[in-house]
């Protein structure tokens, strides 16, 4: 983000951005950056909080008033995070094995039941919010748990999207059965809570134990790929967990 | 503030192995006053509108969004970010409604239509030629302010 400021800077754009990581901002100089000291995914800061967001944003564009280059200013405002963590992480001690997985179908009805449950009130919250997130894998929000209850039976099934592999479409489904629930909960309940929602999705949901016995097989698997959405941590939240990550050596960490 | 050292293992460890790229005499282009500015938003968040091209997971191209827009998707291939914020709100991390509001109110001068993504886990030295092609569009629109925001 910060190296794209010094592009757009040299086409004769003024440019303003905000960032997460203030050490980074230190080291790259943006032309005018604002360190936001919020969890990673809030730019704004808080969601359906118009005022809260002008802030950011007037707090931004002020320092494109400023002389002085570059320029790095701290907004004033602090949101919180757990831990020195930016979002949500799995408990290290929460990892499964391929001896935990058990009945495949068994747990993919249970999802199915669970997803079924949900329905009626994620319908409500794409209709109040006039928009859903779902669906950046263009698959049927029924075919998610079987989509992914393939590759956790050990196989890697024919992608049936067009110009998108198995596994690149397998992360999205991922994420789009994730969204399917925390969308429907955090309308219905009223939550901005991203621990909260993590939590629950990943730890107490029959979805997430379906994603948990996937990081199981992944870790296994003799697939490169499969095993770098673990090693990369680009499927199951580890990324800000004290680690190590599941099927790696302590000694990095 | 959460500094890297305080960051968990994990995290801290990708992190702390990033390279920053060095910029050899930055360019520096004066901001013009307020009520004169055209705004284009980039973000790093990967989002595009729903049936186009998924960004590949170190996507050195970007997407163009519209300033009516509202109904994107996200293939980002980081999941270390909160994603409950968005999916509540999408001005939370591209602001299209307050800036429209700030446009009526007069704080700016207008907002573009065309507003562009980017995939930020890629190496931005990789996304300069798209940067470019971004700037040159913005030029032709009248955009003079670009507000940059990461997800």
């Amino acid at each position: 983000m910060c190296g794209l400021a010094h592009y757009f800077e040299s086409e004769g754009l003024s440019t303003v951005l905000v960032g997460f990581v203030r050490e980074h901002m230190e080291a790259i100089k943006p032309p005018r950056g604002l360190f936001l000291d919020f969890p990673m995914g809030r730019g704004m800061g808080k969601p359906n909080d118009p005022d809260f967001q002008k802030k950011v944003i007037r707090a931004s564009f002020d320092l494109l008033d400023d002389t002085v280059q570059p320029v790095l200013a701290d907004f004033p405002d602090v949101i919180p995070v757990k831990d020195g963590r930016m979002g949500y992480a799995l408990p290290p001690e929460l990892v499964l094995s391929i001896s935990d997985i058990g009945d495949v179908d068994a747990l993919l009805a249970e999802v199915a039941a669970e997803m079924n449950m949900l329905h009626p009130d994620y319908e409500v919250a794409v209709a109040s919010r006039g928009r859903t997130t779902v669906g950046a894998s263009e698959l049927a929000i029924t075919d998610y748990a079987p989509f992914v209850g393939e590759f956790v039976r050990g196989d890697i099934p024919k992608s049936p999207r067009k110009g998108l592999p198995a596994i690149p479409l397998l992360k999205l489904v991922v994420e789009d059965l994730e969204a399917y629930y925390t969308e429907t909960r955090t309308h219905r309940d009223g939550i901005d809570d991203l621990e909260l929602m993590g939590k629950w999705f990943w730890e107490e949901t029959k979805a997430g134990r379906l994603l948990l016995c996937l990081e199981a097989v992944s870790i296994a698997s003799d697939d490169r790929v499969m095993r770098q959405i673990v090693e990369m941590s680009l499927m199951a939240p580890r990324f800000w967990s004290e680690g190590p990550l599941p099927g790696t050596s302590a000694a990095g960490w | 503030m959460t500094k890297i050292p305080e960051m968990p293992a994990v995290g801290r460890g990708f992190i702390s192995d990033l390279t920053m790229p060095v910029f050899e005499n930055p360019a520096w282009t004066p901001a013009v006053p307020a009520k004169e500015r055209r705004v284009s938003i980039v973000s790093t968040a990967a989002v595009s509108r729903r049936g186009d091209k998924p960004f590949s997971w170190l996507a050195k191209d970007h997407r163009v969004f519209y300033k009516t827009d509202r109904d994107l998707v996200m293939t980002h291939v980081a999941v270390e970010f909160d994603r409950s914020a968005w999916q509540q709100d999408l001005n939370v991390i591209i602001p299209l409604d307050r800036l429209d509001e700030m446009a009526a109110d007069g704080e700016i001068g207008s907002v573009a239509d065309e507003h562009y993504s980017f995939m930020g886990a890629a190496d931005p030295l990789t996304m300069e030629k798209s940067a470019r092609e971004v700037a040159s569009q913005m030029k032709q629109e009248g955009v003079n302010t670009v507000y940059l925001i990461p997800i």
